[in-house]
């Protein structure tokens, strides 16, 4: 009895997101070149979505974020670049526009960490690295702090 | 689509929506299917090339037809919607499965070239068509590894979905070259065995070759490999309609008008430039 086709799928997408080893068959040489060329594609999709998170990381980001991603499964650019952003945050070295463009986003839209973030319908405020950002009315403005 | 001669086009992308807007001869561009809302406004760039009565073709990355389980009635329905919205007479996705077990793996992955992978394609394919005011065309990928126990070489492969479900065929070039290459067959022998008169339209794109291996990357030049492929495949058929795609990585106009007049004289049709 050969496997079904449903679970050969699920455990080449599982092997390929969630760094497990490769399955059974599968060329490793190739199956790595093909997971390597996955995480640096969507570095570049994250990067598009949150450029100063990107710019942040000068020349390491692909690999930063490869190496962060490597055992995550993408739950699309903008999600993957905010659970890494919130990440930084939270060990405070999100710093500079990284900062900025993060506040900017967690004053503009709702996100659980679980589900698709949404627009806020209230006003919110957040604070970055010397600057205050204002959302009102889906409008987002960066306050920056005198001196 | 497979009735017009389309000649050159290009897939149309936010970062280059000025330079398309600006291609005198453009009869024909694609959009990435999934990037269109289905109801709020279409992007600026695409309205005006409808407007000017440029034919706009949705291309789907998200559906995972080749997934065992049941495509989702929303993807379909939002393809439907897209191509009713655009006037399209074509929609376009992948023989590839995206997504597996709850978990999305962010790329098109291949699929096993076996029967039952077949008839889960098959039964995909069936269901978006059913939806569907427009044909489709079916696009093979460009992979890096293959399945173990392969029951059918992939010219066979690719036909027999084809013949199964009526579907045209999307042959991107540059797939050809980088699989042919990467598994050290001759893309010539594939070119004679698939059927081109299915072809409505061709993807032209670049890549870049890291540890012996060929990546599809989009965001490099078409190489020149490819583009004699192209003239191997008029030589033989020459489909109606053939584009660029590029991803990232944006060259300068002059660069991308370089490509398309390329592409152009490979395959015989005017520049578009």
């Amino acid at each position: 009895m050969t496997e079904s086709l449903a679970a050969r799928q699920a455990a080449l997408v599982e092997a390929l997101t969630s760094g497990k080893p490769v399955p059974h068959g599968i060329d490793g040489f190739r199956f790595e070149a093909a997971r390597t060329a996955l995480l640096r594609k969507r570095a570049g999709e994250v990067s598009r979505q949150w450029p100063m998170l990107a710019a942040s990381f000068g020349a390491r980001w692909k690999r930063e974020f490869a190496d962060w991603a490597a055992a995550r499964p993408t739950q699309g650019s903008l999600r993957d670049g905010w659970d890494l952003a919130r990440e930084l945050h939270a060990r405070g070295s999100l710093k500079g526009a990284a900062a900025e463009e993060f506040a900017g986003r967690e004053a503009a839209m709702r996100y659980d960490g679980a589900s698709a973030p949404h627009p806020r319908r209230t006003p919110a405020w957040r604070s970055a690295a010397g600057a205050v950002v204002v959302q009102f009315r889906g409008r987002v403005r960066v306050i920056r702090r005198a001196g | 689509m497979a009735d017009v001669e389309y000649g050159v086009g290009i897939g149309w992308r936010p970062e280059i929506s000025g330079f398309v807007a600006e291609l005198p001869g453009l009869r024909f561009a694609e959009v990435v299917a999934e990037s269109v809302h289905a109801h709020g406004d279409l992007p600026a760039g695409l309205s005006e090339l409808l407007e000017r009565g440029v034919t706009v073709i949705p291309h789907g990355v998200r559906l995972g037809l080749g997934g065992a389980e049941a495509v989702d009635p929303d993807r379909v329905r939002h393809l439907a919607t897209v191509a009713e919205r655009v006037g399209a007479p074509l929609v376009s996705e992948h023989i590839a499965f995206v997504r597996a077990g709850g978990v999305e793996a962010g790329h098109l992955l291949p699929l096993p070239r076996s029967r039952d992978a077949v008839d889960a394609m098959v039964a995909n394919v069936r269901r978006t068509q059913a939806e569907l005011a427009v044909p489709i065309a079916l696009e093979p990928i460009a992979a890096l590894f293959d399945w173990p126990d392969d029951e059918l070489s992939e010219a066979d492969f690719i036909t027999e979905i084809l013949d199964r479900t009526g579907a045209h065929l999307l042959l991107d070039i540059a797939n050809v070259y980088a699989n042919a290459r990467n598994r050290g067959t001759d893309p010539l022998e594939l070119l004679d065995k698939l059927p081109l008169d299915r072809i409505a339209y061709v993807h032209v794109a670049g890549g870049d070759e890291h540890d012996g291996l060929y990546h599809d990357t989009h965001t490099h030049a078409t190489p020149q490999p490819v583009l004699d492929l192209i003239t191997e495949l008029c030589r033989r058929h020459r489909p109606p309609a053939l584009m660029l795609e590029r991803d990232g990585d944006y060259p300068p106009a002059g660069e991308l008008r370089s490509e398309l007049d390329a592409i152009a004289a490979a395959s015989g049709y005017h520049p578009i430039t």
